[in-house]
């Protein structure tokens, strides 16, 4: 990993006081939309996915180049997944996910920057059962998206924030039942929040 | 430009992992789970299922009879709801018999009951079980509550006993989940005379199926 990428992210982690004038913080709420988890087939299809979902997300950048950003971003969702089967649905509990995802953005537009990273994301049913019987899921995480910035307060914005991204979905006990190869997910939200100011 | 054999086998694999989906197993493990009876031409099948409005099963378990029995049961149930994945089957525990689905005995089984299916297994020199159904003629309705016998044949520091009564536990709660037929594989819990402890591959296979197909039979009375 290039040392421009990764030396400001330890930076922003530590909250060096030198580079405070740099950093940049924000917090959105929202929503969350995601693309099935799972299909499978026991007489006829059944699909398994999590129901659109609040999210808070939080993060923060500094500037790496003119125009240019590195920073890192957490979100945190907590919503209900279902089966579907035969048009018929099955509540199968809470699944609460957390991502951490380390990023670079920069300009597009006026008030449009675009944002582009990698990271993790980690599964937390709340149930030990079904598809996580053996627990929980850690899977790479990669997205990008785009952030609309108003000033509203002398030293706040209002941060609009549209994000898609992706992974690849699988649990230890979809293993141990001989599913193969593993599940694309698409995940979509869209949030709104406030932004320590750039300017 | 062309590129090498080895690197285009590279670029389709990475390509087929990156956008294929998760491909489910093949669940052909299963055996005849359907109760056989005879009908008035040859012989009828019947198919039960718990419904998900029905769920969970509520189980009523004797306490004073075996005191090891409420715990069997409790892991019975874990055992059962571990095979599926998608919630099919929940059961739990319950203080009143008068609202139970299933009635869990640890005395021997009474004579038959008129109109009734018994299915006995675990005939082994420890203990014993048997499973009672309560279907009406026209295999139709099927009475609640199941009623479930497990025996202990044997004082309780028989060596074996506690083993002999944990699996038949686990057997005769998946007859009541609604294998109500027996294994003709020996290495499955539901072999009329069980020798493993817990479901084989064949047991989830046909447990998860015969939640995925209409019942021809619908239970009534709770």
């Amino acid at each position: 990993m290039p040392k421009s990428f990764l030396l400001p992210a330890l930076l922003l982690l530590a909250g060096a006081p030198g580079l405070e004038a740099q950093t940049d913080y924000y917090a959105r709420v929202g929503a969350v939309g995601a693309s099935n988890l799972l299909r499978d087939v026991i007489v006829s299809e059944i699909t398994v996915r999590q129901a659109i979902a609040p999210m808070v997300a939080v993060g923060g950048s500094m500037t790496i180049s003119p125009g240019y950003r590195a920073g890192l971003e957490a979100t945190f969702l907590s919503g209900g997944y279902h089966g579907e089967q035969d048009e018929e649905e099955t509540d199968l509990g809470t699944l609460r996910t957390g991502s951490l995802l380390l990023g670079l953005e920069g300009p597009l537009a006026a008030s449009l920057r675009w944002r582009a990273g990698a990271g993790a994301l980690m599964y937390w049913p709340s149930e030990e059962a079904g598809i996580f019987l053996q627990g929980g899921a850690t899977r790479f995480l990669a997205g990008a998206g785009a952030d609309y910035r108003r000033p509203v307060l002398a030293r706040w914005d209002l941060m609009a924030s549209l994000r898609y991204d992706y992974h690849r979905f699988t649990t230890e006990e979809l293993d141990r039942r001989d599913f193969a190869q593993t599940q694309a997910v698409s995940r979509v939200s869209l949030s709104v929040g406030l932004a320590r100011s750039l300017r | 430009m062309s590129l090498r054999p080895h690197t285009t086998i590279a670029f389709a694999a990475l390509a087929a992992v990156a956008c294929g989906d998760i491909a489910s197993p093949v669940r052909d493990d299963l055996y005849e789970w359907r109760l056989i009876v005879p009908a008035a031409v040859g012989t009828d099948t019947v198919h039960f299922h718990w419904e998900q409005e029905d769920l969970p099963v509520r189980v009523w378990v004797a306490g004073d009879e075996v005191e090891a029995l409420p715990s069997l049961m409790q892991r019975a149930i874990d055992t059962w709801e571990s095979v599926y994945l998608y919630r099919e089957f929940q059961a739990e525990l319950v203080s009143d018999s008068n609202t139970a689905h299933v009635i869990v005995r640890g005395v021997p089984a009474p004579s038959k009951a008129v109109r009734s299916v018994r299915l006995p297994s675990a005939l082994a020199p420890e203990c014993d079980g048997a499973t009672d159904l309560d279907v009406s003629p026209d295999l139709r309705e099927l009475t609640l509550p199941i009623r479930i016998f497990i025996n202990p044949r044997a004082t309780p520091d028989t060596p074996g006993l506690g083993d002999c009564l944990a699996l038949t536990s686990i057997h005769e709660l998946g007859h009541a989940l609604g294998i109500f037929e027996h294994s003709p594989n020996q290495t499955d819990i539901m072999f009329a005379d069980p020798q493993v402890d817990l479901p084989s591959r064949f047991d989830r296979g046909t447990a998860e199926a015969l939640y995925h197909l209409p019942p021809t039979i619908e239970a009534v009375g709770r």
